[in-house]
C-alpha cells in the first residue's frame, strides 16, 4: 500500500469537511475489506483515508413494522446474518449476508459498503433491490434519500458524489405474505464471489401475486431488475408454467459475460435454474 | 512376530507444540537487525528480448538500496532443479536472462528497507522489450517452425527426447482382442498451493561465508547449485530449513529468488528476505504438468487387457524442472498398475511460453493414471462387467514387473480392491434402485493407483543419517530429511526409539542444518519413510550393538543374551534388568565412550497401492458435482504413526477433490497473461466443500526395502482420488469425462448434449 | 503518516508506533513481535492471520494498524492458559493430528477459539460453517473437525464437572 493521510472525524459535517479539503483525493472507509484489498493491488490508491467508524448513530441497526429496517452503515454483514429480525423479515439479505465470504470478512464488512462498491456480484445488493430500498446520503448540501434502483451506474460506479457518504440504507417492511429468497451460484459452498446471484421478494394476497421484485446479480453491469419477468407472475395466480416462464424471461432479459468464473452461456442458463428455484422456494416458504 | 512398543502408535508429534502455540518459526518469521526486504519485477509479457532495463528512477528512490538485472548477475546456465544424483536435468535456465519466456518471469529484483518502498521501486523500474512470437500451447509448440522457447536441447521444443516404454508386441496384441477402446484423455494445470509461500533469507558472514535460511524440500540441493553459481566451496555455504509451510513437491526446485537474495545480501551487505506474494506463488511457482494422452486398449471378452498403447504429452511451461523426471515416471507407469503383456507408450514433454511446471505429489502418474483407470471403467461398461472386477481381474501382483524394473512384492492393489468392496457394500451399491427424483443424482465410483516411493531409477537415491546416544541414555539423530509437515521426524525418532529399544521420549532429531546433519537428497518421492527412515534404523542399529556389546561386559553374558525394550536391558531367561541409562553411567568413574552410529543406504524402490470408492451427488440442473463421501484403502506395508498416514490420505484426497472438480489455473492462450493468480478464483475446496473421509490403511504387502516393511504414502492418494470422482460422476448420470478438472458448465453441457442427441 | 497507537495485545497494554498505511497484520508481526499470526496470501481469503478483534474474528491483513487502536486482541500467542499449559484445542490440534505444516493452524485456532466462545457446543456443520474462511492444504479438513468436536465434548464435560 501507498502511504496516505488518515483521519477519524467524530461527525459527517467534519468528515465531509475532510474531504472537500483533500480534494477528493480521499477514501471512506468503513468495514474496509474492499478498500485495504483495492488499496494493496493499486486498484485505488487515496491520499487520505477517512474511517467513518466514529461517527455516532452510523451503527444503526432498527427494525420497525410500519416503517420497515434501517441500517447504518457500519453495520456488518455478520450483524445482519446473526440478526433474527432480519431472518424473519428480510430472509433474502440475510441470507446475501451469510454467503459471501467468510465470517472474519463478514465481521468487518459493511453492507452499505457492500452497497457503494457497487460490484456486478454484490450479493446484498439483489435482495435490496428486490425489496425497494433506498439511502439516505449526506454531502456538503445536506441529506438527500434517493432509490436504491439506479445508484450503481457501473461496476464500481455510483451517482454518489465524492464527498457525499451513504448513511443509512432504508427497506420497507414487508406487507404481509411475504417471501423472500436469494440464491447464489458459485463453485463453493462458502467464500465464494457469485457466479449468479437471484434475488426473490414476493408477496401473495388472496391466490395471486401482488408483489414481485425479481433482481440477477453478476450477469449485467449492474444488478438487473427484471420486470419482464416480474409481469408474468403479478396479479396471477404463480401457477408452475408461469414460474418457468418468469424464470425464461429473466435468463432472457440478462446480459452476462463470460469470464474466468463462468461463460456467458451458462450464465445465462444457471439465472434460469436459479430463478425458477427462487420462487418455487419463496412459494413453498408461503405455503 | 515381534510386539512393537512404538511403531504404529500416534505418538505425539514433536514438531506440533510449536506449531499450536504459534511459537513455530518460519522463515518469514525471523527478525535480523538491518533486514531488507527484495522485491521481484516480472514480465507482463510472454516472450520477448530485453532491449533496456532503466532502473535509475528506482535507486533514486529512498530507502532502495541495490537493484539487479541480467547484467549484474553472474550467467552460468543451471537446471531449475538440479538434483545431483539424477540421470536427466534439463539444464536451460539462468538466474536472470536477457530474455523472458513467460508472462510473469524475473526481469529485476530490488532491496530496500521496507517491503513497501520495495514495492514501489518496482513501479519506478522500465523495461523495453522486443516482443518474440510465442507458443503457449502444445498444438502452437510442436507446429513446423514453431518460435522456439529455447535454443539449446533437442530442439522442437522438446524438453528431451521422447521416451518409450515397450515390450511384448502390440500389433499382436490388438489383433487377438475383442474389444478395443481408444481415447483421448488431458489434464489441467492445477498447483500446489502451499500456504507458506516461498521465502528466503540470505547473510553473508565477514569470512565470505553465506547463510540461507529458506523453505525448500531439498536443502542440500540448495547449497550445491548456490556454491556453484556463486563460485563458493560446499562449507561456505549453510543452508538452514526448520519449519516449513508445506511445498508437495514443488519446492524442491530453485526459484531463482535464492541467487537474487544472495546477491542482493553480497551486494548491501546487509541481511535480505526475498518473500513471494500469493500472485507470485502461481506466477513464479510450479504447477503440475498439464498432460494430453492418447490411450488404446485391448481386451479378451473375459476382460483380460491384450495391448496398450499410448502417448503421452506434458506441457512444461518455459523452463524444463522435473520435465524429464515427470515424463520418465509418467511415462512408465503406464506399463503397469493393470497386467499387460503387450505395451508401447511414448512420453515427450514441450516448452511452451507459459508458467513453469514442475514436482508435485503424484509427479506425472496422477495425469496417466487419471486416463488409464477411466478407460479401464470404460472398457467394464463395454464388456458388461463390474469395474471392482475388472480391475481385480488384471491388478498388478507378486512377481509383475514394477516401472522401476523390479519384481512386485505382494497382492497390495488386489487386496485394496477388496477391501474397500466390503467396506462400501459394493455388490449392495451396483445393484441399488436409482433416485430419480428432483435434480440431484448420485454416483459411486472406484479409482485405483500404485505409486513409488523414491525416484529411482530416475534418480540414484542416497539416504543418511546418524544417531548418537548420550551418556543418560538417551539419543539424538541426524536427518537431512526436510520436514514439510508429514510428520517425518517424529516417524523417524518413532523408528530409532524402536530399533535400539528407548522411549520415544528419549529420542530427539537434529535437521534442518547443513552445516549439522549427513546429506540429505531432499523430501519428495514418498521416500522420507522408505528411506530416510530406513537409513534412521540403520544407524540406530549400529548405537544398539555399541549399546547392547557395553550391557554384555557388564553383565558377563554372551551380547546375544541382551534384550533392551522400552529403555530397559535385561538378560535373556533371567530376571536380571538395569536401564540403559545405567548401562551408560560411567564406571569406575570412566564415562561410556560415544556411542555413535552412521549408515549411508542406497534403497531402489517400493510401490504402494490404493483403492478409493468415491461417492458423488451430481445437480443435473446446474452440473454442480459435490463428492459426499470417499472410503481409501491403501496398503502402505508398516504403518509407523497412524495418524500421521491417515493424514497424508485425507490431505491428499482434497487436493485430489481440488485438481478434479474446482482447480485450475489458467493462462490468456493469446497473451500468456495469467488469468487466476490468487485464492479468489483458483478455486480449492474448502472446508464446506469436503466429503467425509474413511481411511483404511492395510499392511499386506511389506516390502524389505523400508523400515519393517513400511513403504511411502505421501502421493498416493492424490492419483486414486481422480478417476474416482470421473468414474463416479459416469455411474450418477451416464456421461464419461476425459478430463480434468471436471467443471459445472461442462457437466450440464454434456447433458444437455446427449439429451439433444436422443431427441 | 505514523500515529501512536495504544492497544491490548493478548491482555498486555502495548504502545506503538505505526504507519497509518501498515496493516494490522504487518504490525503484529513487525512491530509486535507476533510472528504466529501468518500471511498466507494479505487479501483475506485464506484466513492465516485470523485474530480476535474486541471479541470478534477478524483477518489482521484487512485491518489497518490505526484501527487498532484501543483495541483488545488476541493472537494464537494469547491462546495458551499459561506458559506451561496449552488450551485443550491445542492440546487436541496435537492429538488428532489437525495439524501438519502448521502454517494455517494458528488462524485455525484462533478462529476455533472464537466459535467455541460463542457456541459452546457447536454441530458438526456448524463447525465446518465457522472455519470455512480458513484454508488448509495439507489436512482435508477431516482431523480438524475431530480436534474441535473433541475440544468441545471434553470442555463441557470438564465444565460440568466443575460444578
Amino acid at each position: 500500500m501507498k502511504s496516505f493521510d488518515y483521519f477519524e472525524p467524530h461527525s459527517l459535517e467534519e468528515a465531509v469537511g475532510l474531504q472537500q479539503q483533500g480534494q477528493g483525493r480521499g477514501c471512506w472507509l468503513a468495514g474496509g475489506t474492499d478498500l485495504l484489498v483495492q488499496m494493496k493491488e493499486h486498484v485505488r490508491q487515496p491520499g487520505l483515508v477517512i474511517n467513518l467508524k466514529k461517527i455516532r448513530g452510523l451503527d444503526d441497526f432498527h427494525f420497525d413494522s410500519v416503517t420497515g429496517l434501517r441500517l447504518g452503515a457500519l453495520v456488518t454483514a455478520r450483524e445482519v446474518e446473526t440478526s433474527p429480525l432480519a431472518h424473519q423479515h428480510y430472509a433474502g439479505l440475510a441470507r446475501a449476508c451469510t454467503d459471501f465470504a467468510s465470517i472474519q470478512v463478514r465481521n468487518r464488512a459493511t453492507v452499505v459498503g457492500n452497497i457503494c462498491r457497487a460490484s456486478p456480484s454484490a450479493d446484498t445488493l439483489p435482495p435490496l433491490l428486490a425489496d425497494d430500498a433506498s439511502l439516505c446520503i449526506h454531502g456538503p448540501r445536506g441529506t438527500r434519500t434517493v432509490a436504491l434502483e439506479g445508484f450503481c451506474t457501473a461496476p464500481g460506479r455510483t451517482i454518489l458524489a465524492p464527498d457525499e457518504i451513504v448513511t443509512h440504507v432504508l427497506v420497507p417492511a414487508p406487507a404481509p405474505g411475504t417471501a423472500k429468497v436469494y440464491l447464489k451460484h458459485g463453485r463453493r459452498e462458502q467464500m465464494e464471489l457469485a457466479t449468479v446471484g437471484v434475488a426473490v421478494s414476493l408477496t401473495m394476497s388472496r391466490g395471486r401475486c401482488s408483489r414481485l421484485g425479481i433482481v440477477l446479480g453478476a450477469v449485467a453491469p449492474t444488478p438487473l431488475r427484471v420486470p419482464t419477468a416480474e409481469a408474468l407472475l403479478l396479479d396471477e395466480e404463480p401457477t408452475r408454467d408461469r414460474v418457468h416462464a418468469a424464470a425464461a424471461a429473466a435468463a432472457q432479459a440478462c446480459q452476462p459475460i463470460s469470464d474466468v468464473r463462468a461463460s456467458a452461456g451458462y450464465r445465462r442458463q444457471m439465472v434460469e435454474v436459479l430463478t425458477r428455484r427462487a420462487l418455487v422456494q419463496a412459494l413453498e416458504v408461503l405455503r | 512376530m515381534t510386539a512393537f512398543s512404538i511403531i504404529g502408535k500416534s505418538v505425539k508429534r514433536n514438531d506440533l507444540i510449536d506449531k499450536v502455540t504459534g511459537s513455530a518459526k518460519y522463515v518469514a518469521d525471523m527478525q535480523f537487525p538491518g533486514l531488507l526486504y527484495g522485491k521481484t519485477l516480472r514480465s507482463n509479457v510472454a516472450h520477448a528480448r530485453i532491449l533496456r532495463i532503466d532502473a535509475s528512477r528506482a535507486l533514486a528512490l529512498p530507502g532502495v538500496k541495490a537493484v539487479l538485472t541480467h547484467s549484474d548477475v553472474p550467467r552460468v546456465l543451471h537446471a531449475g532443479s538440479p538434483h545431483p544424483r539424477s540421470a536427466s536435468l534439463s539444464c536451460d535456465q539462468y538466474i536472470l536472462d536477457d530474455k523472458v519466456r513467460f508472462w510473469g518471469e524475473s526481469v529485476a529484483v530490488v532491496a530496500a528497507t521496507s517491503e513497501e518502498i520495495a514495492e514501489e521501486a518496482l513501479g519506478l523500474i522500465q523495461v523495453e522489450y522486443e516482443l518474440l512470437p510465442a507458443v503457449f500451447t502444445v498444438e502452437e509448440a510442436l507446429r513446423p517452425g514453431a518460435p522456439l522457447v529455447h535454443d539449446l536441447g533437442p530442439g522442437g521444443n522438446q524438453v528431451l527426447d521422447p521416451v518409450t516404454c515397450q515390450r511384448g508386441d502390440v500389433e499382436k496384441g490388438f489383433q487377438e482382442a475383442d474389444l478395443i477402446l481408444e481415447g483421448d484423455y488431458e489434464g489441467g494445470r492445477p498447483v500446489p498451493a502451499y500456504m507458506e509461500p516461498n521465502v528466503c533469507t540470505c547473510q553473508w558472514d565477514p569470512t565470505g561465508g553465506l547463510t540461507v535460511w529458506i523453505s525448500t524440500q531439498t536443502s542440500f540441493m540448495v547449497r550445491g547449485i548456490m556454491a556453484e553459481v556463486l563460485g563458493l566451496p560446499l562449507n561456505k555455504v549453510r543452508v538452514l530449513v526448520d519449519h516449513m509451510g508445506g511445498g508437495f513437491g514443488a519446492k524442491q526446485d530453485l526459484f531463482q529468488t535464492e541467487f537474487l537474495c544472495a546477491l542482493l545480501a553480497r551486494k548491501t551487505g546487509r541481511p535480505v528476505r526475498m518473500e513471494f506474494t500469493r500472485e507470485e506463488t502461481f506466477l513464479g511457482g510450479r504447477t503440475r504438468h498439464p498432460a494430453r494422452i492418447w490411450l488404446k486398449q485391448g481386451f479378451k471378452k473375459d476382460g483380460t487387457i491384450t495391448a496398450r498403447q499410448a502417448r503421452i504429452v506434458y506441457t512444461s511451461g518455459a523452463y524444463g524442472s522435473h520435465g524429464p523426471g515427470v515424463t520418465n515416471v509418467g511415462t512408465t507407469a503406464l506399463a503397469s498398475l493393470y497386467r499387460c503383456e503387450n505395451i508401447h507408450v511414448v512420453g515427450s514433454c514441450v516448452y511452451t511460453n507459459t508458467p513453469i511446471a514442475g514436482a508435485f505429489r503424484g509427479f506425472g502418474v496422477v495425469q496417466a493414471y487419471y486416463a488409464l483407470d477411466i478407460q479401464m471403467d470404460e472398457a467394464a461398461v463395454a464388456l458388461g462387467m463390474d469395474p471392482a472386477e475388472l480391475k481385480l481381474r488384471n491388478a498388478v501382483r507378486e512377481g509383475d514387473v514394477a516401472p522401476s524394473g523390479h519384481p512386485l512384492i505382494g497382492h497390495g492393489l488386489e487386496d485394496c480392491i477388496r477391501r474397500g468392496k466390503e467396506e462400501v457394500g459394493w455388490e449392495a451399491l451396483r445393484s441399488r434402485e436409482r433416485d430419480e427424483h428432483g435434480p440431484v443424482r448420485r454416483g459411486w465410483g472406484l479409482g485405483c493407483e500404485m505409486h513409488g516411493s523414491s525416484a529411482y531409477p530416475g534418480i540414484k537415491e542416497q539416504g543418511n543419517a546418524i544417531v548418537k546416544m548420550n551418556e543418560d541414555g538417551t539419543v539424538v539423530l541426524f536427518t537431512g530429511t526436510a520436514g514439510l509437515g508429514t510428520g517425518t521426524h517424529t516417524v523417524q525418532a518413532q523408528i530409532v526409539a524402536e530399533e535400539i529399544g528407548v522411549t520415544f521420549e528419549s529420542v530427539s532429531v537434529v535437521h534442518g542444518d547443513t552445516d549439522a546433519v549427513p546429506w540429505d537428497i531432499g523430501a519428495f518421492a514418498s521416500h522420507t519413510t522408505y528411506m530416510g527412515g530406513r537409513v534412521a534404523q540403520m544407524a540406530a542399529a549400529e548405537v544398539k550393538a555399541q549399546l547392547v556389546a557395553r550391557a554384555a561386559l557388564q553383565q558377563a553374558v554372551d551380547p546375544s543374551q541382551i534384550e533392551v525394550r522400552d529403555g530397559v536391558v535385561s538378560v535373556k531367561g533371567t530376571d536380571r534388568s538395569v536401564s540403559v541409562r545405567e548401562v551408560m553411567m560411567p564406571k569406575r568413574g570412566i564415562p561410556a565412550p560415544q556411542f555413535v552410529g552412521s549408515a549411508t543406504y542406497h534403497p531402489t524402490k517400493s510401490y504402494s497401492f490404493a483403492a478409493h470408492f468415491v461417492e458423488v451427488a451430481v445437480d443435473i440442473e446446474t452440473g454442480a458435482v459435490k463428492v459426499l463421501q470417499v472410503v481409501p484403502v491403501h496398503e502402505v506395508g508398516k504403518v509407523i504413526h497412524p495418524v500421521a498416514a491417515a493424514g497424508q490420505i485425507e490431505g491428499g484426497i482434497q487436493q485430489g477433490i481440488g485438481h478434479t472438480l474446482y482447480e485450475d489455473f489458467q493462462i490468456d492462450l493469446k497473451t500468456g497473461r495469467s488469468l487466476n493468480p490468487n485464492f479468489v478464483d483458483y478455486k480449492m475446496p474448502l472446508f464446506m466443500d469436503m466429503p467425509t473421509i474413511r481411511t483404511v490403511l492395510l499392511e499386506t504387502a511389506p516390502d524389505p526395502g523400508g523400515p519393517w516393511g513400511a513403504k511411502g504414502i505421501g502421493e498416493d492418494p492424490i492419483v486414486a482420488i481422480g478417476p474416482a470422482i470421473a468414474n463416479a460422476i459416469y455411474d450418477a448420470i451416464g456421461v464419461r469425462f476425459h478430463h480434468y478438472p471436471i467443471k459445472p458448465e461442462q457437466v450440464l453441457a454434456a447433458l444437455q448434449e446427449r439429451e439433444g442427441g436422443a431427441q | 503518516m505514523n500515529q501512536v497507537i495504544n492497544l491490548t495485545l493478548n491482555g498486555e497494554p502495548r504502545t506503538l508506533m505505526v504507519a497509518c498505511h501498515r496493516t494490522l497484520l504487518d504490525t503484529l508481526r513487525l512491530e509486535g513481535g507476533l510472528t504466529g499470526t501468518k500471511k498466507g496470501c494479505d487479501v483475506g481469503e485464506c484466513g492465516s492471520c485470523t485474530i480476535i478483534m474486541n471479541g470478534k474474528l477478524v483477518n489482521a491483513c484487512l485491518v489497518l494498524a490505526v484501527e487498532a487502536n484501543g483495541a483488545e486482541i488476541i493472537t494464537i500467542e494469547g491462546i495458551q492458559r499459561s506458559a506451561l499449559e496449552l488450551h485443550p484445542l491445542q492440546e487436541n490440534f496435537i492429538k488428532y493430528g489437525a495439524a501438519q505444516c502448521g502454517f494455517c493452524t494458528p488462524g485455525f485456532i484462533v478462529a476455533a477459539k472464537a466459535l467455541l466462545d460463542e457456541n459452546p457446543r457447536p454441530t458438526i456443520d456448524e463447525i465446518r460453517f465457522a472455519m470455512a474462511g480458513n484454508i488448509c492444504r495439507c489436512t482435508g479438513y477431516t482431523k480438524i473437525v475431530q480436534a474441535v468436536d473433541e475440544t468441545a465434548r471434553e470442555m463441557q464435560e470438564n465444565g460440568r464437572e466443575a460444578l
